[in-house]
């Protein structure tokens, strides 16, 4: 059975026996496959698996319109999944809201719940990250002087046009206020400056400590190219490294800069 | 290359300056500003275009703008006045502005109250808590008019007696033979002096029952009370097309260019504020 | 003709930079087609979509519409010069030229814009007319063409199977800069290719007729149950205009801002009460589509979307308004019991 013809299937089971009421999959249109939100088991046949799925649908896990679905069922990749699993390590989402349909490329790793597909990506996917191409490319950026480093995000920012598509696509970010409509005070600029870009890409970035799953959702969003995947891997690889850990495989992790333990070093205390 | 540089005075976003030459606290958060013009060619050409109904853009350079009704009648041309809760940043640097310092302002914008076609009719007046803002310029405008129209009725409640706002002037009303005040406050809103009546403002109107025969209605306040006093005019007879409101949105530019204020097809700083029922009634409720 | 190769269309952009025109043309950064300004080397591209459109020329994303200075508790305003420099729009597509209709009306409602107004007033639109066209393509579903670009000054029609250009002037300032192009144009006999051939996918007239009686449909949940409520479609749209203003400022100086803005973010119409009118995206997609396809007609007699199928292209999630409209005119022809 192809990935598309096992999802159909279990979708229609899992909306039979009303183990969910959505299915958030994907749907061909044209030449496209687009994202499709299925609430009846005779719209199944316009299911289609997206083997290149660059959007993250954990994404959609905070807007009311679907929470009010929920139990929702989600077609993730392994990097959805990771994302999906930090939303429970963060509470966004409990045990019962979803129900995972595990893909990957064209296999099909069927319906998990939550400690399942956690169990999957600690099974089969635990080096999960930033492409080594990216991380390479973190590493000459790392070579760089500061100067040159800040010349060649400012270069970058500079493209930035503030339609926060990056944010949106990114299943971490989901302050109903985000620190931009933030404006007592307004911390962040909103124009599409050189000022205000370079706060936002930085501090969103810095949001993402320890949270970013690195699927790739941002980068592929922001319709100005901006190479938000190095930004964020610049941070990720930081906190990886001086915390020893990778979001997204335990739904009872405590978040990375949020949490305190005794043995956290201090030697930045001076 | 060639640049073009128009006049100042051709920039529709270019502010005048106000000077604040008086300051009245209403409640504990909402204040009156009673501004006077820096600018004499200004306050010609606001002249010539200000109806009571239009609204201005009151603000400071580096905190922005907030939008407010002009609360003073077009009858008095020394000043305009202006009444806002303080909410955010802006209002509250409006708020702390002193007698002899200055704002910025832009307007008046927006559509007015047709008071020439009131003459000769019997004006009721309904307002609630803040609401009373916009009503009062409409108010002030009558009474500074009053041998052009009827019987003057003002309807006039608040959450509470500290909720009431232009207080000393309910008392100018209440002094005159040619207003007739009610006013009230919620129950367990009164104060142990409190002579008005006890109830909402659609159950007083209701009983108060002002005759709907040759007049018109002025309404605003919260929607809660805009929602059970229509019934309550219709009730009582009053035509749609009789019954006036002003309605608020969100606004930044003021002059229909952001897109931000439409209801439907209609721009609240271009058609409105002011609208009667009639034609609320035919603006999707679903984009208030 | 006046036409010239497709392979020099540089050479046109370096003597009209010559005579002192800032060239806007789509040239890419590698990654990314853009309308951007053109600089000596740089390829022009008429092939592809750029993610940005005219409307970058004429409205900013962000640009000063006051000033002040400030000092202590005392401020004095100050004038902002209006920046229109002399600018060619070159190899803009029709649907682009399409738009100014829509932002002309806009902008000129009672007061008149005199940033947008210079910006207009300088620019030269060149259209490019289209040959192909891809799947979000729909300018024939909304009254327009591939191939015309009635507002544009002068419009370059492919021709000899690409390999030419023929430059037709349609206004003044169209003939202007064929003037000042006259050193790299070449009366030359070419047949101009034939237009993309763009399917019309749905009836204009039946999307905004439906919308005047569904303001309550259950068809916008469905709808926008996608849309991740960006502002990607909005930005590249060449018709959206909507904008924020922003003060910024020291202690000693401020301005006021004019930034893009779109009906898409959740707090675009939050009141300050809390009360948000349009408190989920499917209110935002009504406002969207309404805006477009019935307020703006019923106001200007101009629709608000002129089909270049940018908001598709970069949409995170596809959502494609051309999708929403083909299902509202087969709602509105077939409805649902």
């Amino acid at each position: 059975m192809s990935v598309s013809e096992s999802l159909r299937t279990e979708a229609a089971a899992l909306l039979a026996d009303g183990r969910v009421t959505m299915i958030i999959a994907s749907r061909r249109r044209g030449h496209d496959c687009v994202p499709g939100f299925f609430t009846n088991a005779d719209q199944l046949d316009a299911l289609d698996h997206d083997p290149d799925q660059q959007l993250n649908p954990a994404a959609y896990l905070r807007k009311e319109e679907i929470r009010r679905q929920m139990p929702v069922a989600v077609v993730a990749r392994p990097a959805v999944i990771r994302s999906i699993v930090l939303l429970a390590a963060e509470s966004q989402i409990t045990d019962d809201d979803v129900v995972i349909l595990g893909v990957d490329g064209q296999t099909f790793h069927g319906v998990l719940d939550l400690a399942a597909a956690a169990a999957l990506l600690k099974a089969q996917y635990p080096d999960l990250g930033p492409d080594d191409d990216v991380l390479a490319r973190v590493d000459e950026l790392n070579a760089m002087s500061a100067e040159e480093r800040a010349a060649f995000w400012a270069e970058q920012f500079a493209k930035c046009t503030r339609c926060y598509a990056c944010r949106a696509a990114c299943p971490a970010c989901y302050c109903t206020r985000c620190i931009v409509e933030r404006n007592t005070p307004q911390w962040i600029s909103t124009a599409a400056l050189e000022h205000g870009n370079y706060a936002w890409n930085v501090i969103r970035a810095f949001h993402l400590a320890g949270r970013c799953t690195a699927c790739g959702a941002c980068e592929a969003a922001c319709p100005q190219g901006i190479p938000l995947m190095l930004l964020n891997a610049c941070v990720g690889r930081t906190v990886e490294a001086e915390f020893d850990a990778k979001v997204g495989y335990d739904p009872e992790a405590e978040p990375v800069i949020g949490a305190w333990r005794e043995e956290d070093k201090e030697e930045y205390i001076r | 290359m060639t640049q073009t540089t128009p006049p100042a005075a051709e920039n529709v976003y270019q502010t005048t300056t106000m000077t604040v030459a008086s300051v009245r606290d209403e409640t504990v958060d909402t204040r009156t500003l009673r501004l006077e013009f820096d600018d004499e060619a200004f306050k010609a050409q606001f002249h010539e275009r200000y109806r009571v109904g239009m609204f201005g853009l009151y603000g400071l350079p580096g905190s922005g703008e907030s939008t407010f009704c002009v609360a003073s009648p077009p009858t008095r041309t020394d000043y305009i006045e202006c009444t806002f809760r303080k909410t955010g940043h802006v209002t509250a640097e409006l708020r702390d502005r002193e007698v002899g310092q200055a704002i910025t302002f832009r307007g008046p914008y927006g559509n007015a109250f047709p008071l020439d076609d009131w003459k000769g009719r019997n004006v009721l007046f309904i307002a609630g808590g803040i609401g009373l803002a916009p009503v009062r310029s409409v108010i002030w405008n009558v009474l500074d008019r009053r041998d052009e129209f009827g019987n003057v009725t003002i309807v006039y409640g608040a959450r509470t007696v500290g909720d009431l706002v232009y207080k000393t002037e309910l008392d100018e009303w209440d002094a005159r033979q040619d207003v007739d005040l009610v006013t009230t406050v919620d129950p367990g809103g009164q104060g142990d002096d409190w002579s008005g009546k006890i109830g909402f403002v659609p159950t007083v109107l209701d009983e108060v029952a002002p005759a709907a025969d040759n007049a018109v209605a002025v309404v605003c306040g919260p929607p809660i009370m805009i929602k059970f006093t229509l019934p309550v005019l219709a009730k009582l007879q009053f035509a749609p097309a009789d019954i006036y409101t002003t309605l608020e949105n969100r606004m930044k530019c003021g002059i229909g260019k952001c897109g931000r204020c439409n209801v439907g097809s209609l721009y609240v700083c271009k058609d409105g504020p002011v609208f009667t029922v009639e034609q609320l009634e035919k603006m999707p409720q679903g984009d208030m | 003709m006046k036409a010239l190769d497709t392979a020099k269309l540089s050479d046109l952009a370096a003597a009209l930079a010559e005579a002192g025109y800032r060239v806007i043309a789509p040239v890419s950064d590698g990654e990314v087609l853009r309308l951007a300004e053109w600089t000596a080397g740089d390829e022009i591209r008429t092939d592809g979509f750029a993610v940005n459109s005219i409307k970058d020329i004429l409205l900013p994303r962000s640009e000063v519409i006051a000033s002040a200075t400030i000092d202590g508790d005392a401020f004095s305003l100050t004038d902002v010069p209006v920046e229109a420099p002399k600018t060619v729009a070159l190899g803009v597509r029709c649907c682009d030229v399409a738009a100014l209709a829509m932002l002309d009306a806009v902008f000129n409602w009672d007061y008149e814009d005199a940033f947008y107004n210079a910006r207009r007033e300088a620019t030269t639109v060149v259209a490019l007319a289209c040959t192909t066209c891809d799947e979000q393509c729909f300018c024939t579903s909304v009254g327009g063409a591939p191939d015309a670009a009635p507002a544009a000054d002068a419009i370059l029609r492919p021709a000899d199977g690409g390999a030419k250009l023929a430059l037709e002037t349609q206004t003044d300032k169209g003939a202007a800069l064929a003037d000042a192009a006259a050193g790299v144009l070449a009366d030359l006999d070419v047949k101009p290719d034939p237009p993309a051939d763009v399917p019309v996918i749905f009836d204009a007239e039946a999307v905004t007729e439906w919308c005047a009686g569904n303001f309550e449909s259950d068809l916008w949940q469905a709808v926008s149950l996608g849309c991740l409520g960006c502002g990607a479609c909005a930005y590249a749209c060449p018709t959206c205009h909507c904008f924020d203003m922003q003060d910024e400022g020291t202690r000693t100086a401020a301005v006021r801002l004019r930034n893009w803005d779109s009906c898409g973010f959740g707090l675009f119409t939050q009141h300050a009460s809390g009360h948000n009118p349009r408190p989920e995206q499917a209110h935002r997609w009504r406002q969207r589509v309404m805006h477009k396809f019935s307020y703006l007609p019923e106001r200007f007699e101009v629709l608000g979307c002129t089909g270049c199928g940018r908001c598709a292209r970069l949409c995170p999630a596809n959502v494609a308004i051309s999708e929403v409209c083909r299902q509202i005119d087969q709602e509105a022809k077939a409805p649902a019991p």
